[in-house]
């Protein structure tokens, strides 16, 4: 049967080796990702890195539909590109409310919801 | 068994990294950024270069080098870079070469649905967000660089904390997918792989329902004259036997016969997801488009701009509402 599959032109399942080049690079992303919203000050910057996070488990996410050829791993990609929309909008929303109130983009000037 | 990469090499290497983030993060006063970058660079490429030598046989397509190395060269610039505008473009070079990987792992619409959506998109409203922010403020100082932006906060235990993660994730899955929880067996060889016995029944079953394109398909193979037909059972499902390469034929003169698939008919990775969406997720559409209303709706309550009025004011916007002549005649 995978016979079949290699001669049709279909792609053969990949070597878990292989599938560890992606995952790695899908894991240094979203640290890279984890380490920008820790670090900068800058809201919007802050919300690129979550999106960054987003973008790293959709490598993930693909790479793991590839290994084990099936398509929800596709499927589940879309979703978060949804999802990662739906935060887009109203994540900037917010930073353009907390803008107008403040006039700076700094996370600090926020700081007295520490509480 | 045994470990893709050896672990001490691993843990030197993601601690190289730190390092190397560190340095590359912005902060006032000396700032060996481009020392810091390439540091985390050469660090992940040994990581990479270490696994590629390790398994020389399994080694992945020349073009996903290329692309991780933009994708994590530029992911480095987003989080670094002083300029909120300059990060949101390297943001979309990121997206670019993340589509390109997806190309290389064979799921093409998600690759231009990532470009289109992410780059097309999101990516523009970010940067009218950062245009429309940044234009009074930008004005104060000289270089258009804001206070807040040249300044990393905690870098050193952000990076220490960042790089943990990242040693305890690759550790793990460096160990093979074989010794993941709840793996079937393990993942020696090709013919080995637990799920691929059930990719010829999904295929064919993803064919079956397409008896139009199964027919095309034959005729720009030349294997079906003007008159001839794919045989379509009573449910609407052509006979197509994958496993046995052949599909079910009726001539135009009467007779029936199984003709052989000719190569590469396969089904295409849009047909595919969608069948995978649309079939296996039923309803996953539906809630999709819930949260991206509700994301709508709330956005435009949020985003929405006060408007004071005295009292005086409202008394006028509620006689003219009401049809009535206001004291002070027309707000």
């Amino acid at each position: 049967m995978m016979w079949l599959l290699a001669q049709a032109g279909h792609p053969v399942a990949m070597h878990e080796a292989t599938l560890a080049h992606y995952l790695f690079v899908a894991a240094a992303m979203f640290v890279i990702g984890v380490i920008g919203f820790l670090t900068r000050r800058n809201l919007i910057v802050m919300f690129l890195c979550t999106e960054l996070m987003f973008l790293a488990a959709g490598i993930a996410a693909i790479a793991f539909g590839r290994f084990w050829l099936d398509y929800t791993g596709q499927s589940l990609v879309i979703f978060v590109v949804t999802v990662a929309a739906a935060e887009a909008a109203m994540a900037l929303a917010l930073v353009v409310l907390l803008f107008r109130k403040r006039e700076t983009l700094s996370a600090e000037a926020w700081q007295e919801l520490k509480g | 068994m045994e470990s893709l990469i050896h672990p001490v090499l691993l843990l030197a290497m993601c601690a190289l990294g730190a390092v190397g983030v560190c340095l590359a993060l912005p902060r006032r006063g000396l700032t060996p950024q481009v020392v810091g970058a390439a540091v985390a660079g050469l660090a992940a490429g040994v990581v990479v270069l270490a696994l590629t030598l390790k398994n020389p046989e399994h080694r992945p397509n020349v073009y996903f080098y290329i692309f991780a190395a933009v994708a994590l060269g530029s992911a480095v610039r987003v989080i670094t870079h002083p300029k909120p505008v300059y990060a949101a473009l390297y943001f979309i070079l990121t997206i670019i070469a993340s589509a390109g990987l997806y190309l290389v792992l064979s799921a093409e619409f998600m690759a231009f649905a990532l470009i289109i959506v992410y780059a097309g998109a999101i990516l523009i409203t970010y940067l009218f967000v950062i245009m429309l922010a940044s234009q009074s403020a930008s004005e104060e100082t000289d270089k258009g660089e804001q206070e807040y932006d040249i300044s990393a906060r905690e870098p050193i235990a952000a990076s220490v904390v960042g790089f943990l993660l990242l040693a305890t994730l690759t550790a793990f899955a460096f160990r093979g997918a074989s010794e993941l929880p709840g793996s079937v067996s393990a993942t020696s060889g090709l013919t080995k792989h637990p799920l691929s016995v059930g990719v010829v029944e999904r295929e064919t079953a993803i064919l079956a329902d397409m008896p139009r394109r199964v027919e095309q398909e034959l005729r720009r193979a030349g294997l079906l004259k003007d008159g001839d037909k794919v045989v379509v059972s009573e449910d609407g499902a052509a006979d197509v036997d994958l496993a046995g390469g052949t599909i079910g034929v009726v001539r135009a003169s009467g007779g029936t016969e199984r003709v052989a698939i000719p190569a590469g008919f396969m089904p295409k990775n849009v047909e595919s997801v969608g069948f995978n969406l649309l079939r296996d997720h039923p309803g996953s559409i539906e809630i999709a488009g819930v949260v991206l209303l509700m994301a709508m709706l709330g956005a435009v309550v949020l985003s929405r701009k006060q408007v004071e009025l005295d009292e005086e004011l409202k008394k006028q916007q509620a006689h003219r509402l009401a049809g009535e002549p206001g004291e002070g005649g027309a707000a």
